[in-house]
């Protein structure tokens, strides 16, 4: 578990601008700033950007009731799925985001690039060959993010549970937020899992 | 090849076979496995089998068991070898310069059953993870609960 607590994002400020003094060539005065704009456009970096920008306009009371309340709702409502099918449960997960259970009139929208994505719903069994693979689609990943552990599989190991290739849950991996019981779940499963972990975020605090 | 055909092919040429009919293939052969490069390659060569479909290994706790499964494409037949290596050392020469698809094969005979292969030009898991220890096929193998499991992950 060592990579998964190296990964946490850090906040990098940027560096001082180098002046005349400490190089001999020739240099200019200017930060490369459009570099700095990019870096705080990101997620992780909305909450204190729009403290700042806000924080002479309301108070600390405002500030509270209106900026994480609308980061919460803006994150749960466009919660992207990574689209990665491990075992039976990703016919149930496909079916799930078809015409009959449409999970798309939820915000939730399967992306084929762990870059795109804030969800990652394991989907089957989780065997020791592919658990590093797992991880590293966890960690390219951008924050916040969410795990879903679908089935019995995902969640305990299943029948597979005293296997030799086999994880015994997911949760051995990476940080899960909701458990799905079913061998496979069906899609109204899935789906209520995906409402309660909507209801997570929108209680997030920190 | 019908019948007694492939025996009296064979045993001439190799006296310490067994051929013995079974089913709708051309027999089953067991043999031991000193003279196992020679007997394919009379298999794939004078007998014409040249596909080998299947390599695989059962334990039978005092000996291991590695089967064979060839198919002749001209006389559209299966036929069956097998021959059996002591636990206490599971070497055998690997079939790789008679038949390249017993490459994977022989990997996975390796990694579940221990079937030692020699000169093998890369023997390495298969479809156990890097690092993995056992041979989880044996029957001395114990599956087990996995409680306080220790989960390592080799850096990618």
């Amino acid at each position: 578990m060592g990579r998964l607590s190296a990964a946490k994002p850090v906040l990098t400020t940027p560096a001082a601008a180098p002046t005349a003094e400490d190089s001999p060539l020739p240099m200019a005065t200017e930060p490369a700033v459009p570099f700095i704009e990019i870096e705080t456009l990101r997620a992780r970096e909305f909450l204190p950007a729009a403290k700042e920008a806000l924080g002479s306009l309301l108070s600390e009371q405002a500030q509270g009731k209106l900026i994480r309340p609308m980061f919460n709702w803006a994150g749960r409502n466009s919660l992207f799925p990574l689209h990665w099918g491990l075992a039976c449960c990703a016919i149930e997960f496909a079916a799930a985001f078809g015409a009959r259970w449409d999970a798309e009139r939820f915000g939730v929208v399967p992306r084929s690039s762990p870059r795109q994505c804030d969800l990652l719903i394991v989907n089957g069994t989780v065997t020791w060959k592919v658990a590093h693979k797992l991880i590293t689609l966890y960690e390219q990943m951008p924050e916040p993010k969410w795990v879903i552990a679908m089935g019995n599989c995902a969640t305990g190991g299943g029948p597979f549970r005293t296997a030799y290739s086999v994880v015994p849950g997911v949760d051995k991996l990476v940080p899960v937020d909701v458990y799905i019981a079913g061998c496979p779940p069906r899609p109204e499963a899935l789906l209520d899992g995906i409402l309660r972990l909507e209801q997570l975020i929108k209680e997030r605090k920190e | 090849m019908e019948g007694e055909e492939l025996s009296r092919r064979l045993v001439g040429k190799f006296p310490a076979v067994v051929v013995e009919p079974f089913r709708e293939t051309a027999g089953r052969v067991r043999f031991p496995p000193e003279i196992l490069l020679d007997l394919f390659r009379e298999m794939r060569d004078g007998l014409g089998f040249d596909h080998l479909g299947q390599v695989g290994a059962i334990d039978w706790v005092e000996e291991r068991e590695v089967f064979y499964t060839l198919w002749s494409d001209r006389e559209k037949q299966y036929v069956f070898l097998s021959t059996r290596v002591p636990a206490s050392a599971p070497h055998l020469e690997s079939l790789t310069p008679v038949f390249s698809s017993a490459n994977w094969h022989e990997r996975e005979a390796w990694e579940l059953v221990g079937i030692e292969f020699d000169h093998h030009p890369d023997l390495r898991p298969l479809l156990t993870p890097t690092g993995y220890e056992f041979h989880p096929l044996l029957r001395s193998f114990q599956l087990h609960e996995p409680e306080g499991l220790e989960v390592k992950v080799r850096d990618v």
